[in-house]
């Protein structure tokens, strides 16, 4: 018999996000069950849905009704590259099945009623950072300077007119943000090829901020790098406190997006200006929980025990906003 | 000038653009994203260049203030589109200009047929489950969507060919059923707030099961693409 107030967790245990989540909620006691993904040749389901949304997961040892799970936190890997799965044959048995458990329960982590952090259709306006930017300035925040480009000699100008540019990937596949150089000329025919993105590099101070619910964590970064992220020396992380108008921001980004939790990538420069230049919607926060001892994991556990909140999702609603 | 963005191997889309000949009318492919004039500005002091913002089309370079219509027929751009492209970049290469275009047709002022979503160039991208699942919810008789991992090859089953097509163009609705499953074809374009639809009922009585729905059109009839011209021609706002 599933537990009512079931949470539902699904992704690698090894998973740090996924972990460090799993924590608290079992030291407040609650019925959590981790679909592990890498078990998924042996997870079966099924799904039925007309006005209600019917589904049975099948694991191992357990069955799980899924109309019983209160709330859902989710960070699935690409089915072909589980441990389990990789190697297998393109058209063979066990990719079909991986592939199909994924789909389903992608399909009824849209659909169902329960708190999804975060619904795969609201992440994806991750995968293009223009377009993703078109929204953040919509919202107030600054955006620098960009140009996408196939045309040489207009990156070339650009990089005149901006004196200090970086270039960075279009889609929301993770990419080192490089400056560009002398070095780079000889190879910028090669932008002929696949449209590139160009912005003006911003001086300022990087911040990390993660919006769960309404709370807001904020995380100063000190590094020199152009990406901390790659930098050979460690980037140093402080705890700190946001201006309230930035905050508000802050969650009115992550509220217009509908996502329950999101990890901004903001900068400030010297005169107090904002930019943002990313909304990540599954956020890896447990490299800046370690570095600054902010409770990112027990946030997320709170709002995966409070549950959906009253007003119920109604999935015909507007998933994205119309940009201006 | 009206752009058809269309996969490379789509042949309806020259077929479109030759009955709408008496127009200024191109077919954009992503192979026009691997030539070099692209030209795409956003972001603090650069609105005031974005008017020298520039496409490519058929390999030639076009103002983009002289798109007036986008008809688009990709739902997302593939490793199949871009060929050329040395065979370990082209799933990097596909992704790229699937951000690039949905970025693009996002911001376009002029009509757009359908206009993209994050998760399609093409209206938003709903598994079966959920159009089953909305138009349950308005009301709208249906065929439950039922899978189980035990027997997908049955998952996303076409519908009986029996079914019924009904299919909705900007003002036009097309297909031989009963008014009631026109309405309810409204119904579901509104809710999924696409201009262009085809929906699938059990048959054409009144009362009939939903089956599914998608937000493509084969536009083989020729009133499809008298339609779809028509809402292409006209202003943003008479659209809305």
């Amino acid at each position: 018999m599933t537990d009512p107030d079931t949470i539902l967790l699904w992704g690698l245990p090894s998973d740090p996000p996924i972990a460090a989540v799993a924590e608290p909620l079992r030291r407040a006691g609650c019925p959590v069950i981790l679909l592990d993904q890498d078990g998924v040749l042996d997870t079966e389901m099924t799904l039925n849905v007309a006005r209600n949304v019917e589904g049975v997961l099948y694991l191992e040892d357990e069955r799980l009704d899924l109309s019983m799970v209160k709330s859902v936190y989710l960070r699935p890997y690409d089915s072909r590259e589980l441990p389990s799965v990789a190697g297998a044959a393109e058209n063979g048995a066990a990719l079909s099945h991986a592939l199909a458990v994924q789909d389903m329960m992608l399909s009824w982590s849209e659909l169902a009623p329960a708190l999804v952090l975060n619904r795969p259709s609201h992440m994806a306006a991750n995968n293009s950072k223009p377009y993703q930017a078109l929204w953040l300035e919509s919202l107030g925040f600054k955006i620098p300077p960009t140009l996408i480009t196939t045309d040489p000699e207009a990156a070339l100008q650009f990089w005149r007119r901006h004196g200090t540019v970086i270039y960075k990937s279009v889609s929301g596949v993770r990419s080192i943000v490089s400056r560009v150089s002398d070095a780079h000329t000889a190879r910028f025919d090669d932008i002929a090829s696949c449209p590139t993105q160009f912005q003006q590099y911003i001086e300022g101070t990087e911040y990390r901020i993660h919006v769960i619910g309404d709370t807001v964590i904020a995380s100063e970064i000190l590094s020199a790098a152009d990406d901390y992220r790659y930098s050979a020396e460690p980037a140093k992380m402080l705890a700190c406190e946001l201006p309230g108008a930035v905050a508000a921001r802050c969650r009115r980004v992550a509220r217009s997006m509908k996502l329950s939790v999101a990890g901004l990538d903001c900068k400030r420069t010297r005169d107090g200006s904002w930019y943002c230049f990313e909304v990540n919607p599954s956020p890896g926060f447990t490299y800046f929980e370690q570095a600054t001892g902010q409770p990112i994991a027990d946030a997320i556990a709170q709002l995966l025990m409070a549950g959906p909140p009253a007003l119920q999702w109604d999935p015909a609603r507007r998933e994205t906003p119309r940009l201006r | 000038m009206i752009i058809i963005l269309a996969s490379r191997w789509d042949s309806t889309a020259e077929a479109v653009a030759a009955r709408w000949a008496h127009r200024s009318v191109e077919v954009m492919t992503p192979q026009d994203l691997c030539v070099s004039g692209w030209r795409q500005h956003l972001g603090a002091c650069e609105s005031d260049t974005s008017s020298s913002d520039v496409a490519v089309v058929q390999r030639r370079l076009l103002p983009q203030r002289e798109i007036t219509g986008v008809l688009t027929r990709l739902p997302w751009v593939t490793d199949g589109e871009v060929i050329e492209v040395a065979a370990h970049d082209r799933g990097y290469v596909a992704t790229e200009m699937t951000a690039f275009l949905l970025f693009w047709l996002s911001r376009l002022k002029c009509p757009v047929l359908n206009r993209p979503t994050p998760t399609c160039l093409s209206g938003p991208y709903w598994r079966a489950e959920k159009w089953v699942h909305v138009a349950a919810r308005a009301g709208i008789p249906v065929q439950a969507a039922r899978r189980d991992t035990q027997s997908e090859s049955a998952a996303n089953a076409l519908p009986p060919t029996t079914s019924v097509a009904v299919t909705v163009i900007g003002r036009h609705i097309f297909g031989d059923a009963h008014p009631e499953l026109l309405a309810q074809s409204r119904r579901l374009s509104e809710l999924a707030e696409v201009a262009l639809l085809t929906v699938r009922f059990a048959d054409a009585e009144r009362g009939a099961a939903f089956l599914g729905a998608d937000t493509f059109s084969s536009l083989d009839d020729e009133r499809f693409k008298e339609a779809a011209l028509e809402y292409l021609c006209k202003t943003p706002a008479a659209n809305q």
